[in-house]
């Protein structure tokens, strides 16, 4: 059956927030930007006047403000955000309980079923725009497809407060292919190497041939281009099971050498692992996700033979990852660490030849011990020597209050 | 238009529901709620804000917009009055 999704994207998120509380800077060029004492002073989002000024999401402070003086910069208010991005979630949750959030301000619905509740997909998209205008009083733009990348692109290709309907690729196939999910910067030079430049160029290459020059990921972008996306739109409402968790970071100050890395990756392996066994959950799948001060992100993962609860396999995992695909031509600024495959249940293990297993029961006891420290006097009263040595990049212990979802992580 | 914050003297019903009463505007002003026309989601587009919207009719049969966001209180005002 032809599944019918939309993909809903607040309009320049956090300075639409800004303005709705201040509704002068409407007129006026304005960006949110964060600290730059603390390193973080790059424009994060801006209104339409600064974009007409050349104000680009992801430059620095300066560069900003030599191409307009007289922008307004405010700084973020993360709370706000996230109040916001709840608000608008509840309403789509009106629609359809599939609602799968991508970032703080994208969310994936799948509509399918509801339409014969409300009475054509139209009406959905209409309705979605104008509530969400007057009752919350922002704005969104909204792609419909029959995939969640189609239904993506239309969102993008969508002005301001309007919907953009995608049947076919015969609509998108003139796009440049960057256009598409999935084809980041290095993707789409390798594939403008290979004389691909537009979405159609891509759909017609043979899937042989981009498996040859892209591994596996040649096999996603050529399902993706065709219009042959079959995962679902996840439900991820606050009462079903987590099918992840994660958590990230940005520290006070980027981050130059491994030993900076590491720091902070113990960090999140330990807050991640405490939430999982909140959950009395198991993990198989370790992901990491890096940005480095350009704002260009990169996911990567790996899998365990057998899944584990243990604030040291993540870190393992995770620092693996990171010294077999990161180097350090860029400073990176954030780091992220996620835990998925899980399940409430251990997999038996098997006794291996080199007593692997007394290691980790050894390893589990000794992070219990911790864990139990840290339940009773608080995460400050035991910490890895790392974390002491550095206390401006390690700030706090985990905790969700200091934590924020960095909105800029994507998969 | 501004958004004017101002203290509420609510009634909390056992139902879990919240009804502003009175507002108290200064020091000598109380000005007691009749009724209670409508309660939405809304956002002000004249003043700013976002929250959910009473529409009140005071005593003087006024009918003004009471906003409620995030614990507390406001009504859109023109500039010029304060
Ligand atoms: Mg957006």
């Amino acid at each position: 059956m032809k599944r019918t999704i939309l993909h809903c994207d607040l309009n320049c998120f956090f300075a639409s927030v800004e303005m709705l509380y201040n509704p002068e800077l409407r007129k006026v060029p304005m960006a949110v930007a964060g600290d730059p004492k603390f390193r973080h002073g790059i424009i994060l989002a801006k209104n339409v006047p600064a974009k007409r000024k050349g104000v680009k999401t992801a430059e620095t402070i300066n560069e900003a403000l030599q191409k307009c003086p007289e922008l307004i910069i405010r700084r973020p208010d993360y709370p706000s955000y996230q109040y916001f991005s709840d608000r608008v979630r509840s309403l789509y949750e009106e629609y359809t309980d599939k609602v799968e959030p991508f970032g703080i301000d994208e969310c994936w619905l799948d509509i399918t079923e509801s339409i014969r509740y409300f009475g054509s997909a139209e009406k959905i998209v209409k309705d979605l725009l104008y509530r969400v205008r007057n009752e919350i009083g922002l704005t969104l733009s909204i792609g419909q497809s029959f995939n969640k990348v189609y239904a993506k692109l239309g969102s993008d290709l969508a002005a301001e407060n309007c919907g953009k309907k995608i049947s076919s690729l015969a609509e998108i196939r003139d796009l440049p292919a960057d256009r598409l999910l999935g084809v980041g910067y290095s993707t789409y030079e390798r594939l403008k190497s290979y004389n691909i430049f537009t979405i159609g160029d891509l759909a017609e290459k043979p899937l042989d041939f981009l498996h040859g020059i892209l591994g596996k990921n040649g096999e996603t972008l050529y399902c993706y281009a065709n219009g042959m996306d079959l995962s679902e739109v996840e439900d991820t409402s606050s009462s079903s099971i987590p099918k992840s968790i994660s958590n990230s970071m940005t520290p006070s100050r980027d981050l130059y050498d491994m030993d900076d890395v590491r720091l902070v990756l113990t960090i999140l392996s330990d807050s991640v692992a405490a939430r999982l066994v909140e959950q009395g959950m198991y993990f198989s799948c370790v992901h990491l996700y890096v940005r480095n001060s350009r704002l260009q992100i990169r996911s990567m993962q790996t899998s365990l033979r057998e899944n584990s609860d243990l604030a040291g396999d993540i870190f393992q995992c995770a620092v693996r990852l990171f010294e077999e695909n990161c180097d350090f031509s860029m400073p990176y600024r954030s780091l992220g660490v996620a835990v998925s495959r899980l399940s409430f249940a251990k997999q038996i293990s098997q006794t291996d030849l080199f007593g692997n297993e007394i290691y980790s029961l050894k390893r589990k006891k000794e992070e219990k011990a911790l864990e139990e420290i840290r339940r009773r006097f608080g995460y400050k009263a035991a910490m890895t020597l790392r974390i002491l040595e550095d206390q401006e990049l390690s700030g706090m212990g985990p905790d969700d209050d200091c934590f924020f979802p960095d909105e800029n992580f994507r998969r | 238009m501004i958004r004017k914050y101002v203290d509420v003297i609510c009634l909390n019903d056992k139902g879990g529901n919240t009804r502003p009463l009175c507002l108290i505007w200064d020091e000598v002003r109380k000005i007691p709620i009749t009724s209670i026309k409508e309660i939405c989601p809304r956002s002000s587009l004249k003043a700013g804000g976002s929250g959910m919207r009473y529409t009140c009719v005071f005593s003087s049969r006024l009918v003004r917009h009471l906003f409620y966001d995030r614990g507390k209180w406001y009504v859109e005002m023109h500039d010029h009055v304060i």
